[in-house]
């Protein structure tokens, strides 16, 4: 018996032992969340983002003030009408199949953009053609002016990376497959085990750019020999395999642990400062609140996004209640139209109510049990709606099932959804006419008009600033406020700065 | 041997029995096929008729309609249901059961990376059931109404009534995180590696989830062992003047095995399928996790694929217990 157990013990310390075997160089990344399909072009998720961003990347990206900048071109040249853009590319920059990347595959990966892509359609709109001049000339020739061109070049996700010509050639509305995923950037897509992981290899051939690293600008390094992503859906369990070593990062902690977690030395937490925006949106197209812009104004008046945030955030510094669209510290920020934000008046909302004619008609108010904060902010406002007079009809619904029922008019007056960062306010979800609410009033289209049609910088801003403004007088959407999400990772980690971006990125990033 | 072996055979009548099995088997096999297509009828039909858009949920939050139509298109989910069920069925007849929306990759392919994970924590976890459950519910059984017997009851009651969330954070927290004995999270692949010593990655799933199975089989070892120690070929062994543990362990332990065995059964096929909460907690690829991210991505091919693997897996081990009941219980006759 004794030497049974001996057995036993001596099997279980070789076991034991085992599990301390890893790579020097393999990054571990926990993220929430398997991704879809890789392919950028026709995809947003943020998951898809984080890991895609190493593999591929754009003519343009951001840098630390999220201005766009070259990435894969090397220079531009803008025509006196602004109507003509001649893009130089960077040469002897590789694929990962070996092959060099010429005009020739930004040209097919550019159209499949402009027409499967999520977001390429906002430019093909405007586009007249594009043209390979020579093996490294690009030119894009507009029919009219349309000064976001460069931000929606920059922008990855749901971006146009450029794919070899014929991956992008034969590439359809259908992501591309994973042997496709054939990028220029400083990791190699190895392979992918459902369930368990997303591999990364080191590219030995890349070529980089040479200038200071700036956000996501600038020279790239890649010094991990591997990055796997692995998905770790339970908060606690991200916390403990970091805590453990089992991973070197993890991703989306919940507020409650941010003290907690702060105060700990055998973790570093890093606030991401792409700001996450709750968004609250009204039905423009059909029921009670279609053309009633003084129902929403009342609706407004009722609600404190404060006391929102507070419950569904929690640590003073992940939240902040600004109704600003664009954030603090970017050159788009603005108070236009904020003296109706976050009032916390029911007396006034209920008067206001009155004077739109509200009579107590139901008004159906969806929100999603897959994302904590849209339920805890969806529990708050519902109440803070009863108590100011409103007959309020909580839905609660998966994920799945909003995006279904929001599709169709007819089915909600108000839902909730969050945005994420958008370093041009061209990006935002609500600026299109088709996205679910509707809105497309001639003001704003005439006001869209105004800031798209011209290049320069300050009359793009204060037309923003107008939009803004109308926004907080039509209501078809309304801002809770921003949140900041955090993540945490091994000490033994170097070089991530004070904060991550929107997507952590890995070049440039060590073990000490 | 004669302990396990049917009357059928231990009387010399092997060949008769063997048949008689054999068509017992082979009209259990053909009464399988009418309920899977049933199943597969309703699988599909629930699966369509639930709200929601795979593609809509692939594509993001800023597709159009437009788009998610023509890739939806694409990939023939506009076509009426009772053809896209055509083809479905059409493909897994010939062991084709499409390709995950999600993934892109094919079904089988999807699940059966899952089922190396599921049915390796369901084995080690039976084993850990079946290695405390029945010891301790013998032990249970025969010292009925003794201080031994209302502690165990007490203690697997508890063990029953543990959180399994709780209780796998808390070994991790201890195992991994203060002890670094085990790993925290994750379970990398035996059958690509090649490597055994990926097993340690069960250890504490494994104990989170015998825990409340262990208190179920001792219950029922216990319970099972105090209904036979009523019967009349018990007091009859007594009365002969067998030895307590001959009667105990010949006579009652193994004519309660039926249940047990049954109730086995079943709890490897929940294992296998329903360990949601286990495979969350310690982020591991298993099936029941697949069922439930399946679902709230709408990946319609792997939803239908795996329910109807499940529907399988039960029906066979329906098949196996009966068999077992057999060699368990000569009396059992099989035509």
């Amino acid at each position: 018996m004794r030497r049974k157990f001996r057995f036993f013990l001596s099997t279980l310390l070789v076991l034991v032992a085992a599990s301390g075997v890893s790579a020097a160089t393999t990054l571990r990344y926990a993220t929430i969340a398997e991704p879809p399909s890789l392919d950028q072009q026709v995809l947003t998720s943020d998951q898809a983002t984080t890991i895609a961003q190493h593999i591929f990347e754009g003519l343009y990206t951001f840098n630390k003030s999220y201005d766009p900048v070259p990435m894969l071109v090397d220079k531009e040249n803008i025509s006196a009408d602004g109507k003509t853009i001649t893009l130089t590319l960077r040469q002897g920059v590789k694929f990962h199949n070996g092959k060099e990347m010429t005009s020739a595959d930004v040209l097919a990966s550019l159209n499949r953009w402009g027409v499967y892509g999520v977001r390429g359609p906002v430019l093909y709109a405007h586009i007249e053609r594009v043209e390979a001049s020579s093996k490294y000339v690009v030119r894009l020739v507009f029919k009219d002016v349309f000064a976001p061109w460069k931000s929606l070049l920059a922008f990855i996700n749901g971006g146009p990376v450029i794919y070899p010509k014929e991956v992008a050639e034969t590439a359809t509305k259908q992501p591309i497959l994973e042997n496709q995923y054939i990028g220029t950037g400083p990791y190699k897509f190895i392979e992918r085990n459902p369930g368990r992981y997303i591999l990364l290899e080191k590219f030995a051939d890349y070529v980089s750019r040479t200038d200071a690293p700036d956000g996501y600008a600038g020279k790239r390094t890649a010094i991990f020999d591997r990055i796997q992503f692995i998905p770790v859906t339970d908060v606690g369990t991200r916390v403990n395999g970091v805590k453990a070593g089992d991973y070197d990062y993890a991703e989306q902690i919940s507020g409650d642990l941010y003290d907690m977690l702060s105060a700990d030395p055998s973790i570093v937490t890093v606030v991401n400062e792409g700001v996450m925006m709750p968004l609250m949106f009204f039905n423009s197209a059909n029921g009670p609140m279609k053309g009633n812009a003084k129902l929403r104004l009342a609706i407004l008046a009722a609600l404190d996004s404060t006391a929102a945030l507070q419950v569904a955030v929690g640590p003073k510094n992940l939240w902040s209640a600004n109704g600003s669209f664009m954030p603090k510290g970017t050159s788009w920020y603005s108070q236009a139209g904020l003296e109706v934000y976050n009032q916390k008046k029911p007396a006034l909302a209920k008067s206001l109510a009155a004077e739109a004619g509200y009579k107590g008609e139901k008004i159906t108010f969806m929100v999603s049990s897959s994302y904590k904060i849209h339920n805890d902010i969806g529990l708050v406002f519902t109440k803070q709606l009863k108590d100011a007079g409103f007959n309020i009809d909580l839905q609660i619904y998966d994920w799945a099932t909003l995006v279904s029922k929001r599709g169709d008019p007819k089915q909600w007056d108000m839902f909730f959804t969050t945005h994420g960062f958008v370093p041009d306010p061209i990006l935002f979800s609500f600026m299109s006419d088709a996205y679910p609410g509707w809105w497309a009033t001639p003001e704003k289209q005439a006001l869209a008009q105004d800031f798209t049609s011209t290049l320069d910088d300050k009359p793009r801003r204060d037309a923003w600033t107008q939009v803004q403004k109308l926004i907080y007088q039509q209501v078809p959407v309304m801002k809770v406020g921003d949140y900041f999400m955090y993540d945490i990772y091994s000490p033994r980690m170097q070089s991530f700065g004070e904060s991550q971006l929107i997507w952590p990125k890995f070049w440039n990033v060590s073990f000490k | 041997m004669r302990l396990f072996l049917p009357l059928y055979m231990a009387e010399g009548k092997a060949f008769d029995g063997a048949q008689a099995m054999l068509k017992f088997i082979l009209r259990r096999i053909v009464g399988i096929l009418p309920s899977l297509f049933l199943v597969s009828i309703l699988v599909f039909s629930f699966v369509h008729l639930i709200p929601g858009d795979p593609i809509q949920i692939l594509l993001g939050d800023m597709a159009t309609k437009a788009q998610v139509d023509a890739v939806r298109q694409e990939m023939g989910l506009d076509k009426p249901i009772w053809i896209q069920y055509g083809k479905w069925i059409g493909g897994v007849v010939t062991g084709n059961m499409g390709n995950s929306i999600f993934f892109g990759q094919p079904v089988l392919s999807v699940i059966g990376d899952r089922a190396e994970t599921s049915i390796l924590l369901a084995l080690l976890t039976l084993v850990l059931i079946l290695a405390i459950g029945i010891p301790v519910g013998y032990l249970s059984a025969t010292h009925y109404g003794t201080r031994l017997d209302q502690t165990i009851s007490g203690v697997s009651m508890g063990f029953a009534s543990i959180p399994t969330f709780w209780l796998g954070l808390s070994l991790m927290t201890f195992f991994a995180v203060t002890l670094k004995l085990f790993p925290s999270s994750g379970f990398p692949s035996i059958l690509k590696t090649g490597n055994w010593a990926n097993i340690r990655y069960l250890i504490l799933p494994a104990i989170t989830l015998s825990a409340p199975n262990s208190a179920l089989i001792i219950r029922l070892t216990r319970a099972s062992m105090l209904d036979v120690f009523k019967e009349d070929y018990v007091r009859t062994a007594r009365a002969k003047g067998l030895r307590e543990s001959s009667v105990n362990i010949l006579h009652v332990f193994r004519n309660s095995m039926n249940s047990l065995v049954s109730a086995l059964g079943f709890t490897f096929a929940g294992l296998v399928s329903g360990t949601v909460v286990t495979e969350t907690v310690f982020s591991l690829p298993g099936i029941g996790k697949l069922v439930v991210d399946s679902v709230l991505r709408r990946d319609y091919p792997v939803i239908q694929g795996i329910i109807l693997c499940i529907a399988l897996l039960y029906m066979a081990i329906n098949l196996l217990v009966d068999i077992a009941y057999g060699w368990l219980d000569p009396r059992i006759r099989y035509n």
